[in-house]
């Protein structure tokens, strides 16, 4: 029955589900739990003392939402630094206040997004998305691959008092203007800003 | 190195030595905190580098994002003071930069390390190590030692220009001191510099009405001096005036005869001194003495006026001198002294209504060594032999009576303190038994050569040299002591000084109750010595007899013997004198005096003892004579035992 079913899933993600990168996705997975614990109020986000990160997906991407969780389990092991962790898969239907999570990972998604931005945004919860374009609609982080890896924080979904990072992480990502507009396979400029860096820093050592 | 005298160049030495040394020392220490400060500023800022980096490289470490580490630090070695920078994850290298200036310039470069921990937790997870240029630092302290350098030159040419500035100052004060080498306080110096409005100004002005003072007051210390050398000249001549002046008379003193008779070798003078003038003193007053002195030099004066060559000098008291200052006869210097004495006897003094008249006794010298030693020596022998003039002959064997003197007063002060004052006995024979019937004590010195020394030959110096008494007392305890046990009587011979001293009398009474011997003593007393002091004598031997004594008159006969005298003092033994004995046997004279001494004695029941038996033909008579006892050498002669 199982192997039907998972047949079934992936006859149906074959014939519906989104093209994904696989590079991107497992990049995500790597470095976005890990940004969950950049947070230094971390602590307020833990339920029962576990790291809660959920996995919201279209069901036509359940099997690509479980390769995500397959991936973070080999990765970390069960747990993030000190913090053990939990990974929920749930379908973008089921998303609702009542949803435990730490931290969200939205995968590609049609519709629905900003609700699922505006219930992280209330319960201070960190958003990642697959879907740099995701952003617009209330997420916070997401991850490009370009000529190096770069990550995307929409610096106007970041404002709420839960959620509070370390300062070289806003140093590193790139902000995404509220008014840009983003294409896929957009090319960004990744090149380290010097100018900037270096103006801060020998006004900080003057 | 020669020594800085100046005392401008002193002051501007001390001020530059000390300030450069304070300078140096400031500096010095300012250079080491300055270094440290420097060298930690560059390390700081290396430190402040890395620190700004080490998040990003540490949330890139976190999030395996090395590739973004290198463009951080490509960036980094940009900044010419940052030579390398490595990025260590653990132990593993994972990223390493060098500039371009890393090869010339890690000689002068160091090292600092921060560590990597892990974003949002205190996890080290790696290590930058960064090489910054020391190039800053050397560059700083390259300013720094040139502007030390700068500020000691600085400081040297300010003290060089402040010491002559400080010379200048005080060199009208070496001026001055030259000035005032040469100053007396009679010469004036005109010190300049009085119109300056300054301390030199002053000073000079001070020492200008100070050369003013001083030579006011050196002209007063001159008149004064000169006041003063003038009396001091009159003062001395006063003063040698009187020194060789006897005051009394006017006449030279015994000073001024001595500075003359020092002049020649030999000299010739005269020494008169007045008789008994201490009776005249006594009797009239010293203020008539005194007019009498006064009223003799001026008769002698008189009497000298004649005479040139001869100086009259007042010896002081009751002697005069006379000086012979140029050598003459002998036959000339006795004329002259012998009218002296005739017209010194004729003079009369006058005090009230009295006449007073004088005698002199004159003692010279005649061309003689020690001239007035040997007069005073002249002038006591005439004294004590009664003669008014007598000229100094050295047969008179002065000086070795002198001599002997002296040598006697030590023996008897050695034999006293050495015990060796002793008695002899001499043993007195019963005519009718031929049987000792007393014992005479006779002194007896035994010298340091153990010579056994007769009392004739020191008892009269003992009296001179206040010993007297001492042998006395010697004898009585020593007599005494020996016939305390003994069945004999035994005699004691006392003079006169003896009974007149209270303490002798004393010491007689205690020793004879001491030793129990009241009823052997008997005490020989001086026929002669008893008659002159009778009523002392008398009252001795009362005492005497009271006690039980006895007493001899001894040398009976050989004075004006007065029976009248020897009954009222109650005597027990007539000793008959030696002179009477010596020649009984064949002088007839001799023979009547005895016959009628015994005589007397036996009708008084006196006992009489011949002493001086020297042979057999003495004793024989002795015995005729019915003298009771006899003493003398034929017989027995004294011994240190009995």
């Amino acid at each position: 029955m199982k192997k039907i079913l998972f047949l079934y899933l992936a006859l149906v993600s074959i014939a519906f589900g989104y093209n994904y990168d696989d590079l991107v996705l497992k990049a995500q997975a790597s470095i976005f739990p890990k940004i969950i614990l950049l947070d230094k109020k971390i602590e307020n986000k833990l339920i029962d003392g576990k790291i809660v990160y959920t996995i919201i997906y279209d069901k036509t991407d359940y099997l690509t939402a479980l390769s995500i969780e397959k991936f973070i389990n080999k990765n970390f092991q069960g747990h993030l630094d000190t913090y053990n962790y939990k990974i929920n898969l749930v379908d973008f239907a089921n998303f609702s206040e009542k949803t435990d999570a730490s931290a969200i990972y939205v995968l590609n998604l049609k519709k629905h997004i900003e609700k699922i931005a505006t219930i992280a945004r209330r319960k201070g919860i960190i958003s990642f998305s697959y879907d740099i374009n995701n952003l617009k609609k209330g997420l916070m982080f997401s991850l490009v691959l370009e000529k190096s890896t770069v990550i995307y924080l929409k610096k106007e979904n970041l404002y709420t008092k839960k959620i509070d990072f370390v300062e070289a992480l806003l140093q590193m990502v790139r902000f995404v203007d509220q008014d840009y507009a983003f294409k896929e396979n957009t090319k960004y400029d990744d090149r380290f800003d010097s100018k900037n860096f270096y103006a801060r820093l020998t006004s900080s050592i003057i | 190195m020669k020594q800085i005298k100046s005392l401008s160049s002193k002051i501007v030495f001390l001020i530059t030595g000390v300030t450069l040394a304070s300078v140096l020392i400031i500096f010095n220490v300012f250079e080491r905190i300055n270094k440290e400060a420097f060298y930690n500023i560059e390390t700081q800022k290396a430190k402040l580098v890395l620190n700004t980096i080490e998040p990003l490289i540490a949330l890139n470490i976190y999030l395996n994002l090395n590739d973004r580490i290198d463009p951080i630090i490509k960036q980094l070695v940009i900044n010419p003071d940052i030579l390398a920078i490595k990025v260590l994850q653990g132990d593993k290298l994972i990223n390493e930069r060098k500039s371009k200036e890393f090869k010339s310039s890690i000689d002068n470069s160091f090292i600092v390390e921060s560590s990597i921990f892990q974003p949002n937790s205190k996890k080290e997870i790696g290590r930058l190590v960064l090489t910054y240029s020391s190039k800053n630092y050397i560059e700083l302290i390259d300013k720094y030692t040139k502007l030390l350098v700068q500020v000691l030159v600085m400081f040297g040419i300010f003290f060089l220009l402040f010491s002559l500035y400080v010379k200048k100052l005080l060199s009208p004060l070496r001026k001055i001191a030259k000035l005032l080498k040469g100053y007396a306080p009679d010469k004036n110096i005109n010190i300049p510099f009085e119109n300056q409005n300054n301390e030199i100004g002053f000073i000079s002005s001070a020492l200008n009405n100070m050369q003013q003072s001083i030579m006011q007051y050196s002209e007063q210390q001159q008149n004064i001096n000169h006041y003063l050398e003038e009396k001091v000249d009159e003062k001395t001549l006063e003063l040698r005036k009187q020194l060789y002046t006897n005051t009394l008379t006017g006449l030279p003193n015994r000073r001024s005869l001595l500075r003359d008779i020092s002049i020649f070798s030999e000299n010739s003078l005269v020494i008169i001194n007045v008789d008994d003038f201490k009776e005249i003193n006594d009797f009239y007053g010293q203020v008539v003495g005194d007019k009498i002195l006064i009223e003799l030099a001026k008769k002698l004066k008189n009497m000298l006026s004649q005479e040139k060559n001869i100086t009259l000098i007042h010896l002081g008291g009751d002697e005069f001198a006379l000086y012979f200052t140029q050598e003459s006869l002998l036959k000339n210097f006795l004329e002259i002294t012998k009218s002296l004495i005739a017209d010194v006897e004729k003079i009369i003094f006058f005090h009230e209504e009295n006449e007073l008249t004088i005698r002199v006794t004159l003692g010279s010298a005649f061309r003689m060594q020690k001239a007035l030693e040997k007069a005073d020596i002249a002038l006591k022998f005439a004294k004590k032999e009664g003669k008014s003039f007598l000229l100094y002959d050295e047969k008179l064997n002065v000086e070795q009576q002198y001599k002997n003197n002296m040598e006697y007063t030590k023996k008897l002060n050695w034999a006293i303190e050495n015990n060796k004052i002793c008695a002899f006995y001499q043993p007195i024979f019963d005519n009718k038994t031929n049987k000792v019937a007393s014992y005479e004590c006779l002194i007896r010195l035994i010298d340091s050569d153990n010579n056994i020394i007769a009392p004739n030959k020191f008892l009269t110096i003992a009296k001179k040299s206040k010993l007297y008494s001492k042998l006395t007392k010697i004898m009585i305890q020593k007599s005494c002591q020996q016939f305390e046990h003994l069945d004999y009587d035994f005699s004691i011979n006392l003079s006169v000084e003896d009974i007149l001293d209270k303490g002798i009398v004393e010491y007689i009474s205690y020793n004879i109750k001491k030793y129990d011997v009241s009823k052997k003593i008997v005490f020989e007393l001086l026929e002669t010595e008893g008659i002159e002091n009778f009523e002392e004598v008398s009252s001795f031997i009362y005492k005497m007899k009271s006690l039980g004594c006895r007493i001899a008159i001894d040398d009976f006969g050989s004075g004006y013997s007065n029976f009248e005298y020897l009954l009222q003092l109650n005597v027990d033994y007539i000793k008959i004198d030696g002179s009477l004995i010596k020649n009984l046997a064949y002088d007839r004279n001799a023979q009547i005096v005895v016959e009628t001494i015994v005589s007397f004695a036996k009708k008084l029941n006196i006992i009489v003892i011949a002493e001086y038996v020297h042979n057999e033909g003495v004793y024989q008579k002795v015995k005729e004579f019915d003298i009771d006892r006899s003493q003398g050498f034929f017989l027995a002669k004294p011994q240190d035992t009995i």
